[in-house]
């Protein structure tokens, strides 16, 4: 596996060098050895679940309903709750994340950007049980007040959804940010030089230029909202609910998942077993999500090389 | 290199010295049970008299939602009144409590606000445990509605049923109820608190409830008294103590006429009470001489803090019970 360097004037790596490059070799090892392990036993644990007589993998993948304690396993109602809060996530998160890079990138004095970006960084600090509390105590009153408090549920997704977006929005901002910054300059000066306004050649030349490495961006945070936690389990609703209504209570994967971890069935149950399967569908949505915006970011950086 | 290897060698000697010293420790009260360090003072209702200062040691509680609050007060009390040690409470409904006490033997109280199955007994049997059943309280389960419902004001059983399973409406159990969805805030699958309502009403079949729409489940009572209050057309159920707790925003609906009070909770005339318990066992009790001296100390003042906490104290004839089942635990090692 390693290939100690050679010794740029030909002599023999000593001992201690390679001592260091071995301890660095065994600390990526490492966190190789961790995802394997996780991989292993998420599928043993969710082999043990589609065994079961009760559950089959089409029922799983199609059903409509999800109550494990009478046997109905069907997983939809949480993946349309986790589709539901990610798709509101993005609505918000996507275009205030893009304004602000484009903001911070094109627009922003030295100054304006040495005060925005410590300020970005903050929310990006923020624990998610924060969030979450944001979410219930701030957001869905507010919605509350605004559509109704018969419309809007006390436990709804857009809240949570919405308090999602504004987690992710710092992430999207710094990525963003990134991908406009590596657009070369020559473009610009070239828009400029044909007669095109400043916002003509951020929107028409800039963006576009970046559209391989914004979307990389945005697929990295459509896969951390899908995968948010706290938030969802404190806001969104502790039932699983097939709804589009995005005022209504419903419960995501991971809603689910930390509700049942958290003492609610017992050890050697099916439900219990349950759980394993969805962390691997969540691993698997979120794995392919990573996967597809890592393609598009080899692909942006051939391209101006 | 002979050296570094004496040296290593000797380091680790020193570093699981501790380790040793630390396990004969534990053994130590096991090996010498015949006096309790903490009886002091006069007996209370037939219990050795405890002095809480003289208390060491941790102990491990877990179980019931509903029974936690009282098992709180009582270790508050019991911290009060000089025990140095710390009480673990974790609330976590009956089923997943009696399971870390009886297959997992983590704990060594199981709070429950159901009776301890067959099952679970001897999943016990098999790590050695024989549950004792220490009768504390009465609750009875509080069906409750926001403030800003003006229609429910009382609901026979075969209503409770229909509330909590196929009606979609309030309109659809009652025509002069008003045509809103109803929404439902109930305890987890692994409460006390469900189960019993299940057995009370659906004889149970838990498939009905969890059939029902509009639907949310959760453990944490604080989660279920938010959802109620937040809408006109929501309606749930817990242990009475949260509606005592919350009685400034949440209504308690009568059950067939009866309102829940201490005195038609004692007679059983209150369609849904039900008795509050914690389990222990007569090895760990002796064993760890904390855990005997906090349930003597709750046996011997739970009626003193039962109705602050919001329960009904359990009949004369159960607490009897249970003190002589600590006594019959306990005999010869005071």
């Amino acid at each position: 596996m390693i290939k100690p360097s050679k010794h740029p004037f030909g002599r023999k790596t000593p001992m201690n060098e390679r001592i260091i490059e071995t301890l660095l070799f065994s600390a990526a090892a490492l966190s190789v050895a961790v995802t394997v392990g996780i991989v292993i036993v998420l599928v043993k644990e969710s082999f043990l679940f589609f065994k079961s007589p009760e559950v089959d993998l089409w029922g799983f993948l199609s059903g409509r309903k999800w109550q494990p304690m009478v046997g109905r396993f069907g997983i939809l109602p949480l993946v349309n709750a986790t589709l539901t809060t990610s798709v509101i996530a993005m609505s918000l998160g996507i275009p205030v994340g893009l304004c602000v890079a484009v903001y911070l990138s094109e627009y922003a004095s030295d100054k304006t950007r040495g005060l925005l970006k410590p300020i970005l960084e903050i929310l990006a600090g923020v624990p998610t049980i924060v969030y979450g509390y944001f979410a219930l105590t701030f957001m869905t009153p507010l919605l509350r007040g605004i559509f109704g408090e018969n419309t809007v549920e006390i436990y709804n997704t857009a809240s949570a959804g919405l308090v999602i977006g504004i987690l992710v929005l710092p992430m999207i901002a710094t990525l963003a940010e990134d991908a406009i910054g590596a657009v070369p300059k020559e473009l610009r000066l070239a828009a400029y030089a044909l007669g095109g306004t400043k916002l003509e050649t951020v929107f028409k030349v800039v963006i576009p230029a970046a559209l391989s490495g914004l979307s990389a961006t945005f697929l990295l945070a459509l896969s951390r909202a899908i995968g948010e936690t706290m938030i969802v389990a404190l806001a969104a609703g502790a039932g699983p609910n097939l709804t589009f209504n995005p005022f209504k209570a419903a419960e995501t994967i991971t809603g689910y998942i930390v509700r049942i971890s958290g003492g609610d069935v017992s050890y050697n149950s099916v439900d219990y077993n349950s759980i394993f399967a969805l962390g691997l569908v969540l691993f698997l949505i979120t794995f392919t999500l990573n996967l597809i915006s890592r393609k598009i970011s080899e692909k942006f950086h051939q391209e101006y090389e | 290199m002979r050296k570094q290897f004496i040296v290593s060698l000797v380091l680790l000697l020193a570093l699981s010295l501790p380790l040793v010293a630390g396990g004969a420790k534990e053994v130590a009260p096991a090996v010498d049970p015949n006096k309790l360090a903490w009886v002091e003072g006069p007996t209370v209702l037939g219990l050795p008299g405890i002095n809480p200062l003289k208390v060491t040691g941790n102990i491990i509680t877990a179980g019931s939602s509903t029974v936690f609050p009282l098992s709180e007060r009582i270790a508050e009390r019991f911290k009060e009144e000089g025990y140095k040690g710390t009480i673990t409470i974790d609330s976590i409904g009956s089923g997943a409590g009696f399971e870390r006490f009886t297959v997992a033997g983590e704990t060594d109280i199981a709070n429950a606000s159901r009776g301890i199955k067959a099952s679970e007994i001897e999943a016990a049997g098999k790590i050695g445990r024989t549950p004792i059943e220490f009768r504390v309280g009465t609750d009875a389960l509080a069906v409750t509605v926001s403030k800003s419902n003006t229609f429910l004001k009382n609901a026979t059983k075969a209503e409770l049923a229909k509330i909590f399973s196929t009606a979609k409406t309030w309109s659809d159990v009652n025509p002069s109820w008003p045509n809103e969805q109803i929404r439902r805030f109930i305890p987890g699958t692994d409460s006390g608190t469900f189960d019993y309502f299940v057995e009370a009403i659906f004889k149970s079949n838990a498939e009905p409830i969890l059939s029902a729409t509009n639907l949310q489940m959760s453990e944490d009572d604080n989660i279920l008294v938010q959802g109620i209050e937040g809408s006109p057309y929501a309606v749930g159920f817990f242990g009475y103590a949260y509606y005592a707790e919350n009685a400034a925003t949440l209504n308690i609906i009568n059950i067939e006429g009866i309102e829940p009070t201490a005195t038609s909770v004692d007679n059983a005339s209150y369609p849904l009470a039900r008795p509050l318990f914690i389990y222990s066992d007569a090895k760990i009790m002796r064993e760890k001489p904390q855990v005997a001296a906090f349930i003597d100390f709750y046996l011997s003042y739970v009626n003193e803090e039962i109705v602050n906490v919001g329960y009904f104290p359990a009949n004369e004839k159960a607490l009897e019970t249970g003190r002589q089942a600590w006594l019959e635990a306990m005999k010869g090692t005071y």
